[in-house]
């Protein structure tokens, strides 16, 4: 009993397990496979089957699908898995598959092998199944490949050219040029075309050609280039009636395709399963329309097709929810001040139906009215809240009231002008006030204020004026519609002045002035402040006073002409600025504004301002009327510039250009001024517009200097154009400076050239050579170089032996005077040594009554050789080297050169007679070497 | 109508246009009237060269100008010259009939092809209104021409279905179109065409008064 529970388990469970393994290992070959071509589509039909039994057991299955191209190549070109479900039904599977290559000029071979998704065995390939491409053997001529047909724009396509039997390809080629790539094998030849478009090539013309010049010998092919239609936008169906439905659609964008080849429309109800007979006409939208006869429910599909392709739209409606009414008509209006009653009329088919009416107010606003069905076609809808004398435009629509799809279209608009009513608001009046002879000329303004309504056409506007002291009767006078301003005269009392405006339906309420009695206050003491304009227009502010209930500001638009056009505005009690604005506001035009204060109707004038919407240079620049020119200044004066409201702007100042013409300016106390031919100029500033005159310093004297004077405002200054041109005069000083330093010497320079011989004469005497003097006609004892007089060598006439205190005695005296002086006292001269220091420092000598001549020759003191400083005055020498005056004390032998019988010839005595001073160079130069 | 830009284009197309209203009386504004021979001559010598214009236009448009496959020796029938012997013009009605019907066709082809107007249509149009006037101007001159139900041609066979041979076939008879009429007025103008109405009327008597 055991052992058969066991084996009641076991033996399920080996079933199973053989079941699974068999399975596992299952492998169901294709059975039959059949491939064909569809040549119109270019497309391989693949057909295969497998064993029943994999039928049977509705496996799950794989297929592995090989396609291969046996052209020159031969290889595999695509590999695809196809998995489907079996069923017991055997059907034959299907696969297909779009080939690159025309058929025709390549055969195409199909294998395919198996495997059940539960298996891991793939069954064997099945044979190669092929289809041959085209057999030419017959042809008459080459021939292309795929045949004519419609390209997609964008598309790649090859297009194949077999030739005949026996024959190769020779050209092969596409028109218009048009990127293509091109190979050639024999008879058979490959061209490619990549994206190509229809701007580009409308139509593709491909030809082949064999190497004859027959006409058999080529081929051509025209294909087409256009676009699949686009899916129908915006289809849908409405009726007017309940019993033509029409569908409208748009139609999409460009096909490129014209009449046969043309996208067409057809609709048909997938209710009914039949075509529509309508049909479609397209211009802007396409529509179609058909009578629907008792059928309610509709589902409807538009299909557009064209050689590339096929498109549906769908709609799926009743009728009874897509109504579209026809516009009313007939509409006509009845109106009082402020009601407009609209009637119309509209086609009755029984539906139920609600109307809106929009009234159109001047000022673009849109008021919509609904109105109910009442089942009738006549309808009517009032509209009130209107204003009097007022023009609308009406009109109205309608709809389904139940299942509401669309309005229909608007009926003809009505234009309605509502009836006239007494004007409602008050006129804005203001008045200017002249003082004249007797009493005061006030001219009165008069405009529509914001909240004043004519309520119909106004006829004419009353004035009246009264005193207002009492017993006065009142004058008045009536203006035609078209014045808005009249002069009156009163005089100097208080006056009430009222205005009122008249339609044909009454007056409007008076708008009342009160003119003050005339009083000595002058307002002109009142400071005109400026004011700034903005980009909105003139900025005015203004103190605020308690007391009154409002302010007026005045102005006018044209200040310049004679009427004014004057212009006012109101405030209110708690506003304390403003920005006036006026389209005939222009830059650079001042404009004078006036606040009043308002109490009561009684007006105060509280301030002046002055201001300009944008502030524009000078129109004129200053006319430098005086220059005062010296060698380094130039003053320049424009007194006559005018600084008024004839500028165009508030002149602040003025600004100085300087250069000399021939560099650029650097003069002192300017700034530098960049002109845009990169050309520097000094500028100076003057701040205030009442200073006119202005001293440039520190020129330079005979210069030519390039000025102007340019006023400048708030809005800048105008370019620099023109210059004015001085040129500063010599310098007197440096002209006698240089008088002083040229012609003088000049002329002693000539005057010496002149009397040459007496100034040698006078300055430069012969010098007389003490070789050729008899005194040294001694035998030669010499020292070094230089000859020494001994003693014994001459003659003496006299013979003087100094001790050392005449020596000392004698020099100083020498140091008593810094000049040397003769000494006269024994009718001899002797020599002296004069330091050239002390020449140098101007010591002249001191001119004497008596000519003499003194001779100084230093080679009497040759051996005199002491190391010291040449300017170093003998005293210092003495003083600091004492043991010298034992050398100087040395017996000298001096000679008396003037004696005439010590000369040697007359000529030296003559020479010596002709009182000069003579001073050897050479011993000079010896003489600072030495001392 | 292109004109290139060039006022000498606009002026030669305008001074064309005044020429073909002059020689096809009865076009819109002008009052019907019979044509004369000098009009009719003159209307010959403009529709040959707006033939060879065409045809050239035609053959570019088609980038049909590879291997002269447009310019045929073998015209169709009733475009084979030479128009030679007396009343040249007479002569032009039977090739003008078959005109008319080829341009019709080619016009049909060209509306699958092109969009509506093109400057083709646009010139083939202008074409075919000049063939219908050169008719209209024959049958004033010749009355015993006039059209008769039995002288119609036959419609024409169904033509060709591939687009290149409908696009050649056309090419073709423009071609020849333009050769026949280039003869046909060298013909005119060597000739004159009063001889044949001449010689007629001394054989027959005149039954159309002469016109200067």
């Amino acid at each position: 009993m055991d052992h058969f529970i066991v084996l009641t388990v076991l033996l399920p469970l080996r079933t199973c397990y053989t079941t699974y393994s068999q399975q596992e290992s299952a492998v169901f070959p294709v059975t039959y496979l059949n491939v064909s071509k569809d040549l119109a589509l270019q497309r391989l039909l693949v057909e295969w089957d497998v064993v029943k039994s994999a039928h049977d057991a509705k496996l799950a299955m794989s297929f592995e699908i090989q396609v291969s191209q046996t052209d020159d190549t031969n290889k595999t070109v695509w590999t695809e898995f196809h998995n489907v479900t079996l069923d017991k039904l055997g059907k034959p599977f299907h696969w297909r598959w779009d080939s690159d290559l025309p058929l025709e000029c390549v055969s195409h071979t199909v294998r395919i092998r198996s495997k059940a998704e539960t298996s891991k065995i793939w069954s064997q390939w099945s044979l190669w199944e092929t289809v041959l491409d085209l057999d030419t053997s017959n042809s008459s001529g080459p021939q292309i490949f795929p045949n004519e047909k419609i390209l997609e724009e964008g598309s790649d396509t090859t297009f194949c050219c077999i030739g005949r039997k026996d024959q190769i390809i020779k050209e092969f080629s596409v028109l218009p040029a048009v990127r293509a790539f091109i190979h050639m094998n024999g008879r058979l030849g490959f061209l490619t075309v990549e994206g190509v478009t229809h701007h580009k090539a409308p139509h593709i013309h491909v030809y082949c050609k064999e190497p004859c010049n027959e006409d058999q010998c080529l081929a051509h092919s025209i294909f087409l280039v256009g676009r699949a239609p686009d899916t129908p936008k915006d289809f849908s169906c409405q009726t007017q009636d309940m019993r033509i439905v029409t569908c409208t659609w748009s139609q999409g964008g460009d096909t490129y395709l014209y009449e046969k080849y043309s996208p067409k429309y057809t609709l048909s109800d997938k209710l009914s399963q039949k075509m529509i007979l309508c049909t479609p006409s397209c211009s802007k939208q396409c529509s179609c329309s058909w009578d629907i006869g008792q059928q309610r429910i509709w589902n409807v599909t538009v299909t557009v097709e064209n050689p590339l392709g096929k498109k549906t739209a769908v709609d799926a409606f009743n009728v009874n929810h897509r109504i579209y009414p026809t516009a009313p008509f007939h509409v006509w209006e009845e109106c009082t001040e402020t009601e407009i009653t609209l009637h119309w009329n509209y086609q009755n088919n029984g539906i139920e139906l609600l109307c809106q009416t929009e009234i159109l107010h001047p000022h673009g606003k849109v008021e919509l009215h609904n109105s109910s069905d009442m089942h009738s076609p006549h309808r009517s809808i009032t509209v009130g809240g209107l204003q009097p004398y007022t023009e609308y435009t009406a009109r109205v629509r309608c709809g389904a009231a139940k299942h509401f799809w669309r309005w229909s279209e608007w009926s003809e608009a009505q234009t309605i002008r509502t009836e006239e009513a007494t004007p409602s608001g008050k006129l804005d009046m203001w008045r200017e006030i002249t003082p004249v002879l007797g009493g005061r000329n006030v001219t009165l303004f008069w405009k529509k204020a914001a909240g004043f309504r004519a309520n119909g056409r106004i006829i004419s506007y009353e004035v009246t004026w009264e005193k207002i002291e009492d017993g006065f009767k009142p004058e008045s006078i009536s203006f035609s519609s078209v014045y808005n301003s009249t002069r009156i005269f009163i005089d100097n009392h208080s006056y009430r002045i009222s205005i009122m405006a008249k339609n044909n339906v009454n007056f409007s309420l008076p708008s009342v002035l009160i003119i003050s009695k005339a009083t000595d206050n002058s307002t002109e003491e009142l400071k005109e402040e400026q004011v700034n304009g903005t980009d909105d227009g003139i900025f005015i502010s203004w103190e605020p006073r308690c007391i009154y209930d409002s302010y007026i500001i005045d102005w006018c638009n044209f200040p310049k002409l004679q009427p004014c056009d004057l212009q006012w505005k109101r405030f209110g009690p708690n506003i304390s600025s403003a920005v006036i604005k006026s389209a005939v506001f222009v830059p650079g035009e001042r404009y004078n504004f006036h606040i009043y204060g308002s109490l009561a109707n009684r007006a105060s004038l509280l301030e002046k301002k002055t201001g300009y919407l944008k502030e524009l240079p000078p129109l004129h620049d200053p006319i430098v009327d005086k220059i005062e020119l010296t060698f380094n200044t130039v003053t320049l004066s424009w007194d006559s510039y005018l600084t008024n409201e004839s500028q165009s702007g508030f002149v602040k100042g003025y600004h100085i250009y300087v250069s000399p013409v021939q560099e650029n300016c650097t003069l002192k106390g300017s700034k530098k001024h960049i002109l845009s031919g990169d050309s520097e100029l000094c500028k100076y500033t003057i701040e205030n517009p009442e200073e006119k005159r202005y001293t440039v310093e520190h020129l330079m004297s005979n210069t030519k200097y390039k000025l102007v004077v340019k006023a400048y405002t708030g809005g800048g200054e105008t370019p620099i154009l023109n210059f004015l041109y001085v040129d500063t005069p010599y310098n007197s000083t440096v002209l006698y400076f240089l008088f002083l330093i040229v012609i003088v010497p000049t002329l002693v320079a000539a005057m010496c050239h002149w009397k040459k011989k007496w100034v040698k004469e006078c300055c430069c005497p012969a010098i007389p050579s003490p070789h050729k003097s008899k005194v040294l006609s001694f035998k030669e004892f010499k020292i070094s170089s230089e000859k020494v007089l001994k003693i014994s060598d001459c003659i003496p006439d006299m013979l003087a032996m100094d001790n050392k205190a005449e020596a000392q005695k004698l020099h100083s005296w020498s140091q008593l005077s810094p000049t040397p002086t003769e000494d006269k006292t024994d009718g001899h001269d002797s020599s002296w040594i004069y330091p050239e220091k002390n020449v140098e420092r101007g010591f002249a000598p001191i001119p004497t009554p008596q000519t003499h001549n003194w001779f100084e020759n230093f080679a009497y003191f040759s051996h005199l050789e002491v190391e010291s400083d040449p300017y170093q005055i003998p005293e210092r020498l003495e003083a600091s080297k004492p043991e010298l005056a034992v050398v100087l004390y040395q017996p000298h032998c001096y000679i008396d050169i003037f004696n005439e019988d010590a000369a040697s010839t007359d000529r030296e005595t003559a020479g010596r007679k002709s009182s000069l001073r003579y001073i050897s160079q050479t011993d000079l130069h010896c003489l600072g070497k030495r001392l | 109508m292109r004109c290139h830009g060039r006022p000498w284009a606009v002026l030669a197309a305008v001074t064309k246009g005044l020429l073909i209203l002059w020689a096809v009386p009865g076009q819109e504004g002008w009052p019907l009237k019979a044509p004369t021979v000098q009009q009719t001559q003159a209307l010959v010598k403009l529709m040959a060269e707006d033939a060879q214009e065409l045809f050239t236009f035609y053959e570019k448009d088609h980038h049909l100008a590879i291997h002269n496959i447009c310019r045929t020796n073998e015209p169709p029938q009733w475009l084979q010259g030479p128009v030679k012997g007396p009343c040249v013009l007479q002569r032009l009605w039977q090739p003008m009939v078959h005109m008319d019907q080829a341009l019709q066709d080619i016009i049909r082809h060209q509306r699958d092809l092109s969009p509506p107007g093109a400057e083709i249509l646009r010139r083939l149009n202008n074409t075919h209104r000049n063939v219908r006037g050169l008719l209209n101007n024959l049958a004033g001159l010749f009355p015993a021409l006039s059209p008769r139900p039995s002288h119609r041609p036959p419609p024409s066979p169904a033509g060709p279905t591939s687009i290149f041979k409908q696009k050649l076939q056309g090419c073709r008879i423009l071609w020849s179109y333009a050769s026949f009429m280039a003869r046909s007025s060298a013909q005119l103008e060597a000739r004159g065409g009063r001889r044949c109405r001449e010689r007629r009327r001394s054989q027959r008597g005149s039954r159309i008064p002469a016109r200067p």
